[in-house]
């Protein structure tokens, strides 16, 4: 079948509404039939009992006035009447000669004859018996009535299914093609996605129905995808850029060591660069891994509760005599209530901020770390005197590779805020960078989690 | 006698450069390239230090220690991985090992570490005093005198010379002190342990005194009492 789902959807609502309507009509024109004609039957039955009464009572002269002032009366306008003698001759009723295929007292008959008071040919359903002296007597009812209300119920029935038709017709059509512009859109988004525009969205209707939840669900899928997608990207480009100039200079020191005339001291200096060289790559990959995992929320099995006020006065303490050798003074402030983390991870953090802070921090300066209960979790700030960042480089800043640091001086490699934002977003938080000036703020919020 | 080290490892060479390190340093080698190998050697008995990497061919490192831990046999064990160390760590000692160690790493390092774990029954001994050379730590008062001269430390100075003056002729990696005095693993990126030492000394060291915490090269420290 080449049929599109749309139109088997369409034909199917038409079946299934004309099988229904059919079949209703169907079932009210048998049973009101046949109620009518056991009805009928019944009637007439019960004249022709009264009727042979009459006939032993009265005579067959008195029978007869009883039908004539039967077929006068207007009461009975479907009535049929005849009454013959021993000869078929007729003696009274509403029918011209006895029918030649009617025997008397065989039964129930069905055949179409000639009324006397309409002149006209009618169908006609009737009982006859012999009375005694050999009389007959035929009493029925002319169907026509009935066979019109049967014309007229096949009518309204061709009728209701003709409406059915157009109606679920109509129906289905919106109906599907509600469901199916809702998929189309998400169908037409998905393949330019396919070929590589990454930032197209599903468009949210507006309507708040189930379509609306599943196109914004969907984006956020979306969302997260192209935020991987891109990190993955930024992460390949910068590290092929950011791993050629080690690499290049490793093998220059190793060059060195093989060459046959190099003095000894030279030998010696090439390979403690080239361990130095080596020492900084893997260290730039230790990063790129933790990074890795933290962006991978992993589950969170290893998360304990956290002190966050002995991590931060830990911390403090550990990089204080950093600070000291050039007056920075490094104090922790304010106090927040344990949460459920990673805490090696956190430490990992504070350091990673705490070490940035003393890189630019001047001399004589104070760094604070303060800890601030939040909503649902904490936030921990870090603000320096230091010259702060570019607004332009504020916004790129927590992306692997970036450093305003363009010499191999930083032994982060430009991953140490990027590792911190990936640990925030593991706490469902994230990182804010705001200038103070002078200074730098770094702001970490994290969730509190399940204590 | 000398001391008997197994080494597990499928990578030949880490496998050979452990193995040269050791036997340099006097020590017996015995090596096995894979995990049931390395599990038949370890349950043998006779080691006094067993180093696992922790991805092994047929039985894993971590199953090793398992079950050389469900054996009764309570030798000293040393993980080795190329995995992150974080959370790594935590499982590997969950499972019964002493120590970790992140891949790559000096050979100084381990061999520090191994020397460690080898001695560590000796850190239980509950002396009141410790002394080193002309140094002298009073636990009990908290008091630390060098050549009779008294020496005003922060708590956590007492607790980095307390931590040297259990380990005297030892050398302390700076990952070591880190775990050891601080409880925590993660990778500072800049000198912060040279710094603290350096603070100790200068409390440590009066004029014309020989400086009694050494930096070892490439490894890390020493306190020494050959003077």
């Amino acid at each position: 079948m080449f049929l599109n789902a749309r139109t088997r959807l369409i034909l199917a609502s038409i079946l299934l509404s004309s099988v229904v309507t059919v079949s209703v009509l169907g079932i009210v024109y048998v049973t009101t039939n046949v109620i009518i004609e056991q009805e009928t039957r019944s009637v007439v039955e019960a004249e022709i009992t009264g009727l042979s009464d009459d006939f032993e009572r009265l005579g067959l002269l008195g029978l007869a006035a009883a039908i004539d002032r039967r077929v006068q009366s207007s009461t009975k306008q479907d009535a049929i009447y005849l009454l013959t003698d021993y000869r078929g001759r007729t003696i009274s009723g509403n029918l011209a000669t006895w029918p030649t295929s009617v025997e008397p007292g065989g039964g129930w008959v069905e055949l179409d004859l000639v009324r006397t008071d309409s002149e006209e040919e009618v169908p006609i359903a009737a009982i006859s018996i012999r009375l005694e002296s050999n009389a007959r007597l035929l009493v029925g009812r002319d169907a026509s009535g009935r066979q019109k209300f049967d014309r007229i119920l096949v009518q309204s029935a061709g009728l209701a299914l003709i409406a059915a038709f157009v109606l679920s017709l109509i129906t289905s059509w919106l109906l599907t093609r509600l469901v199916f512009s809702r998929i189309t859109d998400i169908s037409d988004t998905a393949n330019t996605i396919v070929a590589g525009d990454f930032a197209r969205r599903i468009p949210v209707r507006g309507t708040g129905d189930e379509f609306d939840r599943l196109a914004v669900t969907l984006n956020d899928m979306l969302g997260r995808i192209e935020e991987l997608v891109n990190n993955l990207q930024l992460t390949t480009n910068s590290l092929s850029h950011d791993l050629r100039s080690p690499l290049t200079r490793l093998r220059t020191h190793l060059d060195t060591l093989l060459l046959e005339d190099a003095e000894q001291q030279d030998r010696d200096k090439a390979g403690k660069r080239a361990l130095e060289e080596v020492d900084h790559l893997l260290r730039v990959f230790a990063n790129l891994t933790e990074i890795a995992r933290a962006e991978a929320r992993l589950p969170k099995s290893d998360f304990e509760t956290v002190d966050m006020n002995a991590l931060v006065r830990d911390a403090v303490e550990l990089y204080a005599p950093v600070g000291e050798e050039r007056g920075v003074n490094l104090l922790g402030v304010g106090t927040a209530k344990p949460i459920n983390g990673h805490r090696a991870l956190l430490m990992q953090v504070l350091s990673n901020i705490l070490e940035n802070a003393l890189r630019y921090a001047p001399d004589n300066s104070t760094i604070n770390v303060r800890l601030v209960d939040q909503d649902g979790g904490l936030c921990i700030e870090v603000c320096d005197e230091g010259p702060g960042m570019p607004d332009a480089f504020i916004k790129t800043a927590i992306q692997p590779f970036q450093t305003l640091d363009p010499s191999r001086s930083n032994p982060g490699a430009g991953l140490g805020l990027a590792l911190v934002a990936a640990v925030a977003r593991m706490h469902d938080g994230n990182v804010h960078l705001e200038n103070t000036t002078p200074g730098l703020k770094v702001s970490v919020t994290l969730a509190r989690g399940d204590i | 006698m000398s001391r008997r080290i197994l080494v597990v490892e499928d990578d030949a060479e880490t496998l050979e450069f452990i193995s040269k390190g050791f036997e340099a340093q006097g020590y017996v080698v015995e090596t096995a390239t894979n995990g049931r190998d390395g599990l038949y050697l370890a349950t043998d008995g006779g080691m006094d230090a067993l180093i696992l990497d922790r991805m092994l061919p047929e039985l894993d490192g971590l199953a090793v220690v398992q079950s050389v831990r469900a054996a009764g046999i309570n030798t000293p064990i040393l993980l080795l991985t190329a995995m992150s160390a974080v959370d790594e760590r935590v499982r590997g000692l969950r499972a019964g090992a002493d120590d970790y160690l992140v891949k790559p790493f000096s050979f100084q390092e381990l061999h520090a570490r191994i020397e460690a774990l080898m001695r560590r029954p000796q850190d239980h001994t509950e002396s009141r005093v410790l002394t080193c050379a002309d140094l002298t730590m009073d636990l009990e008062r908290r008091s630390v005198t060098r050549a009779g001269r008294t020496l005003v430390l922060t708590p956590r100075e007492f607790q980095i010379l307390e931590f040297f003056l259990r380990r005297v002729n030892r050398v302390i990696t700076r990952t070591m002190l880190l775990e050891g005095i601080w409880d925590y693993n993660f990778d500072p990126h800049t000198n912060i342990i040279d710094v603290h030492i350096s603070k100790l000394r200068r409390e440590l060291d009066g004029p014309g005194e020989p400086q009694l915490i050494k930096t070892v090269r490439s490894a890390g420290y020493i306190l020494s009492d050959a003077g």
